[in-house]
């Protein structure tokens, strides 16, 4: 399954997945102290600035990764401007823009296996209690495995309804769904112990 | 090595039975987030992710239900393109909907405790009140101040937000009550949160 | 001058994922049993939901009996039905005589009467015991069967087959192609089984969504056949050398 991390590499993708979390962590803690929109703007074009160093193809994807976010956008703007708040405003808009840019240029560059050896790591303590950390390695690649088997079978039952009724689909199609879902779980489970379980 | 050792947790043959009931939920929970709005009632089109939220905790139980959504979550985190509309990475927990999206394990974990502990209850009804304190007061509880916070909406905003979406998730609700029940009839040994 | 009854495709073409799956085709398909050969990913499901509509030409036409199967889905529903490949992927209902009735309740049939007239069939095949029971209960032939039942109980003039007999022992593939063979609608029908392909009356192989053979289904079966013959010594060269 494709995941959102950039294709392309750049010197980001070098960076240790903890040191780039805990780093976003400040730096986000560090936007949200920030009052000032003129602050804030400055941060956003050193932002942008460093998308564009990575790649355009990067800050293109980091861009439509804001796209969402209009609603929003809108909503504050026109709400501090009937108010008569636009500093309020654009501070609030432009942290919103710089955080989530900010959060999303970090998975950009960090590969699932990084992530997931943070994961790991970060759960290893809790295997004194019992966690079996292979367990959470197994229950990822399962999941990943299956979402697009099972999104398959949503399909093909969506077309069932199709082939038979002019309108579209209702959350019957759920149940069914469940069951391939449950069965799934369970062959799997069979798969696994006759392979010496866990 | 067992998945997870807990008070009174049966070890004999669940263990692998869990932790794949747990990733397949997960993907369930991907999927109806995925695929195309269905209608609930006639001509009224939703997207059904939070269904799969309220079907993980009605349908596998507190904890499992609880660590499906986790794992939906974490895989969003890192990075997986699983939220409806084919979205994730970490820009979603710091946006408008992050409260929402981490409430989610919570959410599937009342519903399952409600429907685990209410047991003099009809599955159907207890998955009902499950599905409502879980799936939607809960799920408010944590999302509606992460708007607020994260997503710059004042308190009335972010309320009247929530308004418009309160009648359809408890249709979600009520329909996560009728097909927990149909579940329970055609494989009752799977539906893990009536034993 | 093709006449408005009949499958009429146009230079439709099929786009997928930014794949063309289905380089413009025009055929014309008006026999009453046709049968479609090609290997995995030839286009031939793309084919079958182009016509039934589940997928738009993204150029060119195609007409069922005069309509356009992505545009006009009610009055497509009323002429033409799909069976597909896998009975578990396409029950939507628990019960037996709901899955059979929802056809008839969408073509507006109230729910009794669709109630009545699915009963009504099952007791005319003789699995009158069948309405009230899960369809999970059933045998994998006999949900294949209840597929098929339940696409027929729509009375369409056409119907679409995709491989509807994949996986099932050669009792049951027997029993399911008798119940086919006695139906009065044209049948278009995605196969490799060579036995069934032998009383239609034309097949068409479909190569990359191109037509690479088209006429009397031994001529067909025979150029097909030894064209993957060829292609599999092609492939052994191949990984010897």
């Amino acid at each position: 399954m494709l995941t959102l991390t950039s294709p392309v590499e750049t010197p980001l993708h070098r960076v240790p997945a903890g040191a780039k979390l805990v780093a976003l962590a400040l730096a986000t803690a560090g936007l949200f102290a920030l009052r000032d929109p003129v602050w804030l703007a400055l941060a956003g074009l050193g932002l942008a600035a460093l998308h564009l160093r990575l790649g355009r193809g990067l800050a293109r994807h980091g861009a439509r990764m804001l796209r969402p976010l209009w609603p929003f956008v809108l909503v504050v703007a026109v709400w501090h401007g009937a108010t008569g708040d636009p500093e309020g405003g654009a501070a609030v808009i432009l942290r919103l823009l710089a955080a989530v840019a900010l959060a999303n240029l970090v998975t950009m560059t960090t590969r699932l296996t990084d992530m997931l050896g943070v994961v790991e790591r970060a759960t290893r303590p809790l295997a004194r209690l019992g966690l079996d950390p292979r367990a959470i390695a197994l229950a990822v690649a399962l999941a990943v495995r299956f979402t697009p088997v099972l999104l398959d079978k949503a399909q093909a039952l969506r077309q069932s309804w199709q082939a038979r009724s002019p309108r579209r689909a209702t959350w019957r199609i759920v149940v069914p769904l469940g069951v391939l879902a449950l069965d799934d779980a369970d062959r799997v489970a069979d798969a696994l112990r006759a392979r010496g379980g866990l | 090595m067992p998945f997870a050792r807990g008070a009174g947790f049966d070890e004999e043959r669940v263990v692998e039975r869990s932790l794949t009931h747990v990733a397949l939920f997960a993907a369930l929970i991907a999927v109806l987030g995925l695929i195309p709005r269905i209608d609930l009632v006639a001509g009224v089109p939703v997207t059904a992710q939070s269904l799969g939220v309220m079907l993980a905790g009605t349908v596998l139980g507190a904890r499992r239900g609880g660590y499906a959504a986790l794992l939906f979550v974490a895989l969003v985190a890192m990075g997986l393109p699983l939220l409806a509309g084919g979205r994730g990475g970490l820009g979603l927990f710091v946006g408008p909907s992050g409260g929402f999206l981490v409430g989610f394990p919570a959410a599937a974990y009342v519903a399952g405790w409600i429907v685990e502990r209410w047991t003099w209850a009809p599955l159907g009804l207890a998955a009902l009140a499950g599905s409502i304190l879980g799936g939607i007061v809960v799920l408010y509880a944590v999302g509606i101040p992460g708007m607020v916070a994260f997503g710059g909406l004042t308190w009335s905003a972010a309320l009247a937000a929530m308004s418009v979406f309160l009648a359809g998730d408890m249709l979600k609700a009520s329909i996560a009550a009728v097909v927990t029940h149909s579940l329970k009839r055609l494989r009752p040994a799977s539906v893990m949160s009536r034993g | 001058m093709p006449s408005a009854d009949g499958i009429h495709l146009s230079a439709a073409t099929a786009t997928l994922a930014g794949r063309v799956v289905i380089p413009p085709l025009s055929l014309s398909l008006t026999e009453r049993r046709i049968g479609i050969v090609g290997r995995n990913g030839s286009g031939k499901s793309t084919l079958l939901r182009l016509i039934g509509g589940l997928v738009a030409p993204s150029s060119g036409t195609v007409r069922v009996d005069g309509i356009d199967p992505s545009g006009d889905r009610r009055g497509l529903i009323a002429r033409l039905g799909i069976l597909f490949q896998n009975p578990d992927h396409q029950i939507i209902f628990p019960l037996v005589e709901e899955e059979l009735a929802f056809g008839l309740r969408q073509r507006g049939l109230g729910r009794d009467g669709a109630l009545a007239a699915a009963r009504a069939r099952l007791a005319a095949e003789g699995r009158a015991h069948w309405a009230a029971m899960p369809a999970t209960s059933l045998s994998q032939g006999q949900r294949h069967f209840l597929c098929l039942l339940s696409v027929l109980m729509m009375e369409p003039a056409t119907l679409l087959l995709d491989e509807p007999f994949a996986g099932l022992d050669l009792p049951t593939t027997a029993r399911l192609r008798r119940a086919l063979d006695a139906a009065p609608q044209r049948l278009v029908t995605v196969t490799h089984d060579p036995a069934m392909l032998a009383s239609y009356d034309r097949a068409i192989w479909l190569e990359e969504g191109r037509v690479a053979g088209d006429g009397p289904p031994a001529a067909v079966l025979d150029a097909y056949a030894a064209a993957m013959e060829e292609r599999a010594r092609d492939a052994d060269t191949h990984l010897a050398g």
